[in-house]
């Protein structure tokens, strides 16, 4: 199966691979997986101000895995996080010219995304109610 | 096959008497009730009492029925085995050369759905995929528990996997001894990950024939049974990881 120009680009030069600490309070972390295929997927955001600062992930899987998960951290960069929750599979589906078997490498995608404002959402509510909220902000 | 054509074709009485011994024969559930060819009821087993002609199998078709086994994960694979061999003398196409177009269309199809199902029942771990299609359920819906240790560990392997094929690209052999021992132990793990999660999908084949052999269907009984269905589909996606991961691993350490 061809694969193409934009996932072998993606492939060849992943943007953002690696890992944020786990345990900051500002990082959210969605690590999901697909059981048909055995990918998995970890994907990170920190969080500054309501606004995504960085974002890193690690993929164990094929190509279009690899290559969905990292457009997924270049399209949450300077994002809200209201605003991240709007990307959809189908607009990487459609960035990356994906075809239908592949389909759902980008739904693991957003799965992953979600998973990670979810956890940061915790977290921030976690330090709201125990007063440290005002601290995770200054920082 | 020359049993079937000798098969005798049982006179039809005035009207609509099929007596019930003519429907119980066929095994296997047939697409339509009425030959494609001569439009008569089908009354014997696979093809017309009227035309002799092959008639096509249902779609619906399962494949435990389409042996006549139970819907248990436990099965007699010499009974298996014995009806596959009966059924595909039946059906197959080489039988049929010469014969119309529909009849070689009808004993092809046939021959392919009866491969798929013997192929499908005689792999526990495609049987109960299979099961897990049929019986779905109410369990489908339920979200499956993601293995999170399984994924961080999955990952960190990753991490050693990449480290050891730059070592190696790189020629930095004492670097590419040291991650390929971390990987073989990880190999480790996992072979053991894997024995585990097959040992106790054997035990749930067990529990699950069990609760299959009772018809009562109270509340209880439903339950026990979803829950089953669902322990096994966690099992079975966390061994896809498994598996895939072994995969790789062996890719890598050959």
């Amino acid at each position: 199966m061809a694969y193409s120009e934009k996932v072998i680009d993606h492939y060849n030069n992943p943007r953002n691979m690696g890992s944020l600490p786990k345990d900051d309070k500002t990082v959210g972390t969605g690590i999901v997986g697909a059981p048909e295929c055995g990918d998995v997927m970890k994907l990170q955001i920190k969080v500054e101000n309501d606004r995504i600062v960085d974002a890193k992930f690690k993929t164990f899987g094929c190509g279009s895995a690899i290559a969905s998960s990292s457009l997924a951290t270049e399209w949450l960069k300077g994002r809200t996080v209201d605003e991240a929750y709007t990307i959809k599979n189908t607009d990487i589906v459609q960035e990356l010219n994906l075809p239908p078997v592949k389909i759902h490498c980008s739904v693991l995608a957003e799965d992953a995304i979600k998973a990670a404002l979810q956890d940061y959402k915790k977290k921030a509510s976690a330090g709201e109610a125990l007063g440290e909220k005002a601290t995770v902000q200054a920082k | 096959m020359a049993s079937v054509v000798a098969m005798p074709v049982v006179s039809r009485g005035a009207g609509t008497g099929r007596a019930p011994m003519e429907i119980s024969r066929r095994e296997l559930p047939l697409a339509r009730s009425m030959c494609w060819h001569c439009q008569s009821d089908i009354g014997g087993e696979y093809f017309c009492n009227q035309c002799v002609k092959v008639q096509p199998l249902s779609k619906d078709l399962d494949y435990f029925s389409c042996f006549g086994l139970p819907r248990k994960l436990t099965i007699d694979t010499a009974r298996l085995e014995t009806k596959f061999y009966e059924l595909s003398r039946v059906f197959h196409p080489d039988f049929f050369e010469g014969k119309s177009e529909m009849e070689r269309a009808v004993s092809l199809a046939n021959s392919a759905t009866l491969n798929q199902a013997y192929r499908t029942l005689k792999d526990p771990i495609l049987r109960v995929e299979y099961l897990l299609r049929l019986e779905a359920g109410a369990a489908k819906d339920i979200p499956g528990k993601a293995p999170a240790d399984l994924f961080e560990a999955i990952l960190e392997m990753q991490e050693h996997l990449e480290e050891f094929q730059a070592a190696k690209s790189q020629g930095d052999a004492s670097s590419a001894a040291r991650a390929g021992d971390l990987l073989r132990k990880a190999r480790k793990t996992l072979e053991a990950k894997r024995a585990a999660l097959e040992n106790r999908l054997a035990e749930l084949f067990q529990i699950w024939d069990k609760l299959a052999e009772k018809h009562a269907l109270d509340e209880t009984q439903t339950a026990a049974k979803e829950g089953t269905l669902k322990e096994m589909r966690d099992l079975l996606s966390e061994r896809t990881y498994v598996m895939n991961m072994l995969q790789n691993l062996k890719e890598a350490l050959v």
